[in-house]
């Protein structure tokens, strides 16, 4: 029980990670970035080619494929986004063109890195478990929950309380008025956009060290999970988006552990499904209608 | 050249039952509405006629199809009541959800052999037969526009609270849309049931209603037809850089991925309205130096 | 707008030029579609692109491997053209109308995935045109589709319950816990056969799990399987979720034996488990540890091309070897139906699978063997 509490916690906190990312842009541009999962797969492939091809320690490639993760984000944004900024469609537009950029990233990664599935060299982190009560957890596990946390603290600060965080905000809310206040719109996004491709870099590389396996379609399997977790979390709401990943993480394992592991996925769906139809704008989505 | 057309008629087969499915999720975005439940209606219509066909050989194929259309329709009823009270990007997941309970669904379930799906079935499904079924639906969608129920599917499309203000019962509107929307995706998915041997749960995935909707938007929405379009370019696009690669002498590999993102991109970035736009832009750029 | 729009065109400009200017350099594959003059031509559809690349990559250094091996024997001039079905049924159909009507190719390889194959291989059979499978594990569905349709994988049925018994002569269990991936047919077709395997040797199952194919965390199902203590755990994965299912149960705590399918025959599996990977018995169709001329003469090659081979690229080497072998035994002549006749009276080839042959059904026929892997090895169990 105390086991699969740990499992969930762990699960949950690999996704929130990936989602506070994503719902960053998702509440600046009423846009989902479908490269999203793209730039968590590069990242983890960038980490990866420091460590085992330039033997760089864990803790200078982290950071350097989060930065990496960052850079690419502000081209994503420039290829797939700016250019349709303005029009009427540019929701389902914007959708389309980060799936075309997507698939370019991933035809990419797919020439350079090949299509097998890779690993960090043995011994990249310190293979350690630690036991609390009669659960284990492994010092990595325990790791990528602490970074996870501190990652998305520092995003919360980061918009609540920095010139930047609320330039962001405030376009968020209302483009034309944050113009009218002054705020420089296109580089406000591209931070959205900076900022939100790093989470998503960190996300990858600590999932590329937790499981031991980066491949170039290695984002598609949180894609769809990442998405059902903004969408529950309400629209662009980094708290939401945390509580909604680590609640995804426990439904999972407490499916697994109840129903049976056959019913994960429908039991996940189904209950994004009815939190969709009993409360439309999501659990900690903005009362105020925008229609997306 | 009856060998080249043999060649290639898989792909014309393709380009029809793809051009459906793009028209399935056309149907629900002309009133305003993403909804992407289409992979699962697709699904649902597959594995119906494939069923009725390996079960009861005897049921003339016509009416496999019917029952491949109407098995969704009729899904779709109790599914959009709750599901289109939601907007945007809300509906688009909510439904994406339901495709998703569909395609784990047939996973689960041990008469269809899970993972494995449904082979052997016969292909009953013809050129003609997806040529025919394409202009009945074209037929349909075209009728609609300029009705008076087109005008008010228009009208919700433009501005929803308004419509309903004017007197439109919009629901309803957007819920005929949804069931013939999935009516569409199964027969499309009876078709290529009856086309390809085999059904199974991996081919209606996130992966396929992504496709159908990219299909749409990239021919063109604001003309009924224009998903016809971008289904047949994306279809053939493929297959001609595969062409291209091999002239180029390059073995098959990633590039074809690359240039078909690319091109994607290149289409939704330059050609806004879709490219059943692409005769009126070059007209413009034609006339603007002379 | 305008000069921005040009900016990010010359960037994706760029990015194609890079991505095409690299394969230009390692061009030179089997692919490309120009035939060798004179000889006989086949086709392979394989998945290099999509959810199958990665056995689709050892599935062309495989062909590549043999079709040298065959030209610079003398015996038999071949060539294969390459085609990527992107590891769907759609392009798998379209590859196949185009290698049979266009190309004429007098047999074809593959396709990569059962699924595939079950879409296309009925096209083949209506034009007569022999298709050989070289990784198609499902039970039914693929040669029972016609007389035309052959394959050289051994199906998991072939091997499972063997390797079963095997296993439990040596290891003695009386209960497992299973694990397995529900949504795919190479897994789910596994442990169909694992199932009746345990059932057929009185072992009672105390807990099913399954998983996803994309899915990395296998805590949960792993948690629920080892609190009921069985004596071993039984896997069906493919390669992909194999290292990270093993090095999760290890560090769970769970030091018992594991048994897996074909999937884990795979030297990415004791690549990226590590540690873990330590007494994990397998049944395999391919051994790897062969010392036979054929399979030793495949180990070079491989590493002559540098790929880490697996049982896929054996699979697929054997494929053309078999082709080339069936124009021998016609008398070499090349048509559609000489290959075909040919096929049938293949017996004892000495392949790196072992001496083949076909059964009555046209399935694979040569002896599986059971591996452990030990000091980071695969080890025969005897």
């Amino acid at each position: 029980m105390g086991q699969q509490v740990l499992n969930g916690i762990f699960l949950g906190s690999i996704y929130a990670l990936f989602a506070v990312g994503y719902t960053l842009v998702f509440g600046v541009l009423d846009i989902l970035n479908l490269a999203h999962q793209a730039v968590f797969m590069l990242a983890a492939f960038i980490a990866l080619a420091l460590v085992a091809d330039a033997h760089l320690s864990l803790w200078v490639a982290l950071p350097a494929a989060v930065l990496a993760g960052g850079l690419i984000g502000i081209v994503l944004e420039r290829l797939a986004f700016r250019p349709l900024r303005g029009r009427a469609d540019s929701n389902i537009s914007g959708l389309i063109s980060s799936l075309a950029v997507a698939t370019v990233f991933e035809a990419i990664a797919l020439e350079i890195f090949g299509p097998d599935i890779s690993r960090f060299p043995q011994g990249t982190f310190p293979d350690r478990v630690i036991h609390l009560g009669s659960a284990t957890a492994s010092l990595l596990q325990l790791c990528i929950v602490g970074i996870s946390v501190v990652l998305m603290a520092a995003l919360t600060f980061l918009l609540a309380r920095t010139r930047l965080g609320r330039q962001i905000r405030a376009v968020a809310e209302s483009p034309r008025a944050a113009r009218i206040l002054g705020v420089n719109i296109d580089r406000a996004i591209a931070l959205a956009f900076f900022l939100s491709s790093a989470l998503g870099g960190a996300a990858g590389v600590l999932f590329g060290l937790a499981f031991n396996s980066i491949s170039p379609d290695v984002g598609r399997g949180v894609e769809l999970k990442g998405l059902a977790v903004i969408i529950l979390g309400g629209m662009g709401s980094i708290p939401g988006a945390v509580i909604a990943g680590f609640a995804l993480g426990l439904v999972e394992v407490f499916t697994v552990a109840h129903l049976g592991s056959s019913f994960r996925d429908v039991v996940s769906f189904a209950v994004l499904f009815f939190v969709l139809i009993a409360r439309p704008r999501g659990l900690l989505g903005r009362a105020a209608a925008r229609e997306a | 050249m009856g060998d080249l057309l043999l060649a290639y008629q898989s792909l014309f087969a393709f380009v029809g039952i793809n051009a459906l499915l793009a028209l399935s999720v056309y149907a629900t975005l002309c009133c305003g509405q993403l909804s992407l439940a289409n992979a699962g209606f697709m699904a649902i219509g597959a594995y119906t006629g494939a069923l009725i066909t390996l079960r009861a050989p005897a049921v003339p194929f016509i009416a496999v199809l019917a029952a491949a259309a109407v098995a969704p329709a009729v899904i779709a009823v109790p599914l959009g009541l709750p599901v289109l009270r939601l907007r945007g990007v809300f509906l688009a997941i909510a439904t994406v959800g339901f495709g998703e309970v569909v395609r784990l669904f047939f996973v689960n379930w041990d008469y269809t052999n899970g993972a494995m799906g449904l082979v052997a079935i016969p292909q009953r499904t013809s050129l003609w037969t997806i040529a025919l079924a394409l202009a009945v639906t074209l037929y349909v969608l075209g009728r609609l526009r300029g009705s008076r129920f087109g005008y008010a599917l228009e009208a919700i499309h433009e501005d929803e609270t308004a419509a309903r203000t004017m007197g439109i019962y919009t629901t309803g509107h957007k819920l005929a849309m949804l069931v013939l929307g999935a009516a569409i995706a199964g027969l499309a998915g009876g078709l290529e049931a009856h086309f390809t041997f085999m059904v199974a749960p991996n081919g209606y995935g996130f992966g396929r209603v992504v496709e159908m909707l990219v299909q749409a938007v990239v021919g063109g929405t604001v003309a009924f037809y224009g998903p016809v379009v971008g289904a047949a370019f994306l279809t053939v696009l493929p297959e001609v850089l595969r062409e291209v690669g091999a002239r180029m002498g390059l073995a098959p590999g990633p590039f074809r991925l690359l240039l078909n993102g690319a091109i994607l991109l290149a289409v939704i970035l330059y050609l806004p309205n879709g490219l059943v736009s692409l005769p009126a832009v070059l007209r413009r750029r034609v006339r603007r130096p002379a | 707008m305008s000069l921005r729009r040009k900016w990010s065109l010359s960037l994706v400009l760029f990015l194609l030029a890079a991505a095409c200017k690299d394969k230009g350099a390692q061009a030179p594959g089997p692919g490309g579609g120009a035939a060798n003059a004179g000889g006989a031509v086949f086709g392979a559809a394989i998945s290099i692109t999509g959810a199958a690349a990665s056995y689709g990559a050892q599935q062309r250094a495989g062909i590549q491997a043999a079709v040298d091996e065959v030209n610079s024997g003398g015996q038999a001039k071949v060539s294969v053209i390459v085609e990527d079905d992107a590891s769907t049924k759609e392009q798998g159909i379209t590859v196949f109308q185009k290698l049979i009507n266009r190309d004429k190719v007098s047999a074809i390889i593959g396709p990569t995935l059962s699924n595939t194959a079950s879409a296309a291989d009925p096209l083949a059979q209506q034009a007569k045109v022999p298709v050989l499978a070289i990784s198609n594990t499902a039970a039914t569905g693929i040669t029972d589709i016609g007389n035309y349709i052959w394959r050289d994988s051994l199906t998991e049925a072939q091997v499972i319950p063997g390797a079963f018994k095997k296993a439990q002569e040596k290891l003695h269990f009386k209960t497992a816990g299973v694990l397995y991936g529900n949504d795919d047919v190479f897994t789910k077709a596994g442990y169909d056969v694992m199932q009746k395997a345990l059932q057929d040797l009185g072992v009672k199952v105390l807990g099913t799990q399954t998983f996803a194919k994309p899915d990395r965390d296998y805590n949960a199902q792993l948690t629920e399987l080892t609190a009921a203590k069985p004596d071993v755990l039984v896997v069906s994965a493919l390669a992909d979720n194999a290292s990270a299912i093993v090095a999760q149960a290890r560090q769970r705590g769970w030091t018992g034996p594991i048994l897996g399918g074909n999937g884990f025959n795979s030297p990415a599996f004791i690549k990226n488990a590590g540690g873990a990977a330590e007494g994990v018995m397998v049944g395999t169709s391919w051994n790897s540890l062969s010392q036979e001329p054929a399979n030793q003469k495949f180990l070079a090659a491989m590493k002559k091309a540098g790929v880490n081979p697996d049982q896929f690229s054996a699979q697929a080497y054997t494929g053309v070897i078999i082709l080339a072998e069936a124009i021998k035994q016609s008398g070499g002549k090349t048509g559609r139906e000489d290959i075909e006749a040919g096929l049938a009276k293949i017996k004892d080839l000495d392949t790196p699978l072992g001496k083949f042959s076909f059964t009555p059904g046209r399935d694979a026929q040569h002896e599986p063997s059971v591996q452990q892997v030990k000091d980071g090895k695969f080890q025969l169990v005897q």
